[in-house]
């Protein structure tokens, strides 16, 4: 292939990838076009202008901006294995179950502040059953296994049991949750108020991470 | 059946963290390949080892010495079993074509008899290139074992090649199959390798081979020719490195025999680690539970049935909310307490997940006294199963184990009758068109072993109604290096001289060459004289028609240009209860050879094929089809093809062919094998779609054994939401 011919395939490739009245789940996907795809993403990022640099909000000025935007139920989210935190409004509720979303529609689920999953951010929590939650809540010393459920890479559910131990941590009204098994140790803290968590630092699983959860409007 | 299907395959058992989190929490398994050998399978250079690498790796090494250059296909089928397929060009060897190198394909596997335990090494037996002409033919018992943790001792018996005795190669056997009686004999030779891991990334490995690198070939008239391959013989000990990088990728570097330098490079792909196991998809709108009885009283009593604007503005707003998750609403019926939908998922590559989805979306738009809810997956128009649940128990179990939901389901045959079903307004007829670029590739020509071919496509489908496609397809090629030629000469026909070809115009002069001598009509190794037309090519045109005439069998009938070599008739049947493993399928084809222009115009050459076919769908993912008929040439036989499907849609298959005609009439290769690879590209990108990135390696085109390429075949069609491949992706259902 001569150079000549090299550049009209480039061009052919990014000329015609998506031409047609198909929806992308059309198919059309093939390795090829996955490939003009993405040559295209890099080449339109770079040639991109970036945004004209408006002054960054600070995190209080994104706070008070998404109440006032926001009627309903709020929270922050911090995700430290992603490195970015978020404002997350709830877009439904199933009896003490609270989904909430980013504007990117990725999700988190709080069963009255205790973590139950989350969606959309490619290695998720599919479910959490904390066996200790009920010890959590009335922040009592206990022990109590939980259970951690990911979709794996081969998409099988796959169960994943800790055993866990419940305190009080170093600071009044905080209860801490240590966790080990297979070979790993996390550690939960809850804020627990009469009976709700409105902060925490939980563990969502080895892909993610750690998130912090603070609530800006119950 | 189903109940235990979901045991085995829901209640999944508490797995090590390393399948779930992939790299990063490596779980060290004290047998698992640290690296690849030149031959590409886990190994030490030259000689192997009774290592194995994670069920399920498909990996391939490309290994460059003076003496070959091999590229390797590995896949561990199962736990113990390794197979791995090489595409080679051997230096120094001639044969019939005198080009002072071979290309030469071969085949190997091996069996991990027994794992290390204790004191116990890991035990391994394996065949080497044990189909085909041989010049790696070898076989050996290896046993493996950890000295420390991070020395690894490998010691083992080796026949044939790896005993320094090459079989020799008979110059007129058409090869392909396997050489029984050779195996383990001819007197062994002991090899043994160590490796050290030096770190997380870097080994070294050092070797005791016995291979000469030597090849004899016993010529017609009785000569043995004996080559050796590369510039000379080497010594007995080799040396390599292998440094690991990112998660997927391995570099060598080796010397043989103290002289004969060689490098490697290794991809090698865990179905089961993905970068983003449960996707990059938005998440999906969450479950609305219904108001209190007394907050809507109206909704509750079905009252609202009475009005008829009700069903067509539920319709219409949950065919907006599924278009935007990919599904299609093809049709709803609606009553007080029930709602089918019938829905065509065009996203996900697992069905539960567009069934987990849709229920979601059902308790947002459907009034509160809609208490059954039935999703029926339509694969095209076609409706395949139907899932039955009862809203509050998506309401109670929305967020948990996936299980339960599974549990509280239950799996049928799409109702036959259409009854109240209502179609989606505006959804049919539905014209879709696509006009892009297409890169055809092939590989594996034993003169070529890569030609391409770019140019510009135009596709287009009518669906005149649910099942009733008009589909036409349009190709012109811009450049590329596939040219039009005629099929190889026979060597009778050629002075005993192999290797040629007929021009395409000798080719199209006489008709009396589309037979080849032993009598066998050319109905593919003239393939290439449909290749490099430099007008535009029609490669399908067809009118299908999908129908389901009792609840359990499906039908097919497709007329037109079905291929890129055959136009005609297909039709075909296939029993296929939703919950039942087992499917019978019958096809029947009449169809004529197509002009080598690629438009409207046929050749003479006209036959009836078909097949009566046996399906089965085992646990652990693998499934068998069994095929037996008249195939293109007219040649009556059978086909046997396993499928190993992982959960997330990887497959990887192998089938063999064989028919009436003789290893002669069928020429190099004897019968017809292959292997096929299927990789959904919703595993690389993380982006949910249901494309996937496929191809077949198969020995050679040849003439027996053909079957025609006819699009959408029944069965992979309807299977995607039937009990096997349902349950097996439950675990999606709410993601």
């Amino acid at each position: 292939m001569n150079k000549a011919h090299g550049a009209m395939a480039l061009t052919l490739l990014a000329a015609l990838a998506a031409c047609s009245n198909q929806g992308p789940d059309e198919g059309g996907s093939t390795p090829a076009s996955v490939l003009a795809r993405t040559v295209q993403q890099a080449v339109s990022a770079r040639t991109a202008d970036p945004a004209p640099a408006a002054a960054p909000k600070s995190a209080q000025e994104r706070v008070a901006e998404a109440l006032r935007v926001n009627p309903g139920p709020l929270i922050q989210v911090g995700f430290e294995g992603l490195g970015r935190t978020q404002i997350m409004a709830m877009t439904g509720q199933n009896g003490a179950m609270r989904t909430y979303m980013t504007p990117a529609e990725e999700a988190v689920i709080l069963r009255d502040g205790m973590l139950v999953g989350t969606k959309g951010l490619g290695r998720d929590l599919a479910v959490a059953e904390p066996g200790t939650e009920a010890l959590i809540r009335a922040g009592q010393s206990g022990r109590g296994t939980r259970i951690m459920r990911y979709l794996g890479g081969d998409g099988l559910e796959r169960p994943l049991q800790f055993d866990c131990t419940t305190g009080p941590g170093p600071n009044p009204g905080v209860v801490v949750e240590d966790c080990a098994g297979h070979g790993v140790t996390f550690q939960n803290s809850y804020m627990v108020q009469g009976g709700q968590i409105p902060v925490s630092r939980q563990w969502v699983g080895p892909g993610l991470g750690y998130i912090t959860v603070q609530t800006l409007r119950p | 059946m189903r109940r235990s299907r979901l045991t085995s395959q829901l209640m999944a058992t508490t797995l090590p963290l390393a399948l779930v989190v992939g790299a990063g929490y490596a779980i060290a398994d004290p047998m698992l390949a640290r690296n690849m050998s030149t031959y590409g399978m886990p190994g030490g250079i030259d000689t192997p080892t009774a290592e194995t690498l994670p069920e399920g790796t498909l990996g391939a090494t490309i290994s460059k010495s003076d003496y070959a250059l091999r590229t390797n296909v590995v896949f561990q089928a199962l736990p113990q079993l390794t197979a791995a397929l090489r595409y080679s060009r051997v230096e120094g060897i001639s044969d019939f074509r005198d080009d002072g190198f071979i290309y030469d394909r071969s085949f190997d596997l091996r069996y991990q008899v027994v794992e290390q335990d204790g004191w116990r090494p890991a035990v391994a037996v394996g065949v080497q290139d044990f189909l085909g002409t041989g010049v790696y033919s070898g076989e050996y018992i290896v046993a493996t074992r950890d000295i420390t943790p991070r020395i690894r001792a490998s010691a083992g018996l080796g026949w044939g090649t790896l005993a320094g005795k090459p079989r020799v190669i008979d110059a007129t056997d058409e090869g392909g199959t396997a050489n029984v009686e050779n195996w383990f004999s001819g007197g062994a030779k002991p090899f043994a390798s160590v490796s050290m891991q030096v770190n997380d990334k870097l080994s070294v490995t050092a070797e005791y081979s016995n291979d000469v690198y030597r090849s004899s070939y016993r010529l017609r008239n009785g000569n043995l020719n004996t080559f050796q391959q590369g510039d000379k013989e080497p010594g007995n000990l080799n040396f390599g490195a292998n440094y690991k990088f990112g998660r997927n990728y391995e570099v060598g570097a080796y010397v043989i025999g103290g002289e004969t330098v060689g490098a490697q490079f290794t991809v090698a792909l865990n179905p089961r680690e993905s970068v983003y196991p449960s996707g990059l998809e938005k998440a999906p709108a969450p479950v609305r539970p219904r108001p209190a009885r007394d907050a809507d009283p109206e909704g509750w009593s079905g009252q609202w049935a009475q009005d008829p604007t009700a069903q067509p503005a539920i319709q219409k707003a949950l065919s907006d909310a599924l278009a935007g998750e990919g599904q299609l609403l093809e049709s709803m019926a609606l009553s007080p307490n029930r709602a089918e939908v019938r829905i065509r998922n065009q996203r996900y590559i697992q069905q539960a997940q567009a069934i987990g989805r849709t229920a979601r979306l059902m308790t947002r738009a459907l009034p509160p006294s809609v208490e059954t809810f039935v999703i029926t997956s339509s694969a095209d128009g076609v409706p395949a199963s139907s899932v039955t649940l009862r809203r509050s128990d998506v309401e109670r179990l929305e967020n948990t184990e996936a299980g339960k939901i599974a549990a509280a389901s239950a799996l049928s045959d799409a109702p036959l009758r259409r009854g109240d079903l209502t179609m989606t307004e505006d959804l049919f007829p539905r014209f879709r068109w696509r006009v892009g670029p297409y890169l055809d590739l092939g590989l594996f020509d034993p003169e070529e072993p890569l030609r391409y071919e770019v140019g510009a496509e135009a596709r287009a489908s009518y669906e005149i109604t649910p099942g009733l496609v008009l589909t036409g397809a349009i190709k012109q090629r811009a450049f590329g290096d596939k040219e039009q030629r005629g099929p190889g000469i026979p060597a009778s026909e050629n002075g005993g001289v192999r290797g040629d070809h007929y021009t395409a115009e000798e080719y199209l002069a006489d008709p009396s060459l589309e037979t080849t001598p032993e009598g066998v009509p050319r109905v593919r190794s003239d393939t290439r004289m449909y290749s490099g037309n430099t007008s535009p090519v029609i490669p399908e045109l067809t009118l299908a028609w999908f129908a389901r005439p009792t609840e359990q069998v499906y039908s097919r009938v497709t007329v037109g240009l079905l291929e890129q070599a055959y136009g005609g008739v297909s039709a075909e049947v296939l029993w296929k209860p939703a919950n039942s493993p087992l499917a019978f399928g019958a096809e029947v084809n009449r169809v004529r050879k197509r002009d080598f222009d690629g438009l409207f115009d046929f050749r003479d050459y006209e036959v009836t094929t078909g097949h009566v076919s046996a399906y089965y769908e085992f646990s652990q993912g693998f499934t068998a089809q069994l095929d037996v008929g008249q195939y293109l040439a007219g040649d009556k036989g059978a086909t046997v093809t396993l499928t190993r499907e992982f959960e997330n849609g990887w497959r990887v298959g192998a089938f063999a062919t064989k028919t009436d005609l003789s290893a002669e009439e069928f020429g190099e290769g004897s019968f017809d094998k292959g292997i096929t690879l299927s990789i959904p590209i919703s595993w690389a990108t993380g982006t949910p779609t249901r494309d996937r990135a496929s191809t077949t390696i198969r020995s050679l085109s040849r003439d027996g054994g053909a079957r025609l390429e006819v699009n959408d075949r029944l069965y992979d069609k309807v299977r995607d939401s039937q009990t096997v491949k349902l349950y097996q992706g439950w675990g999606s259902f709410w993601r």
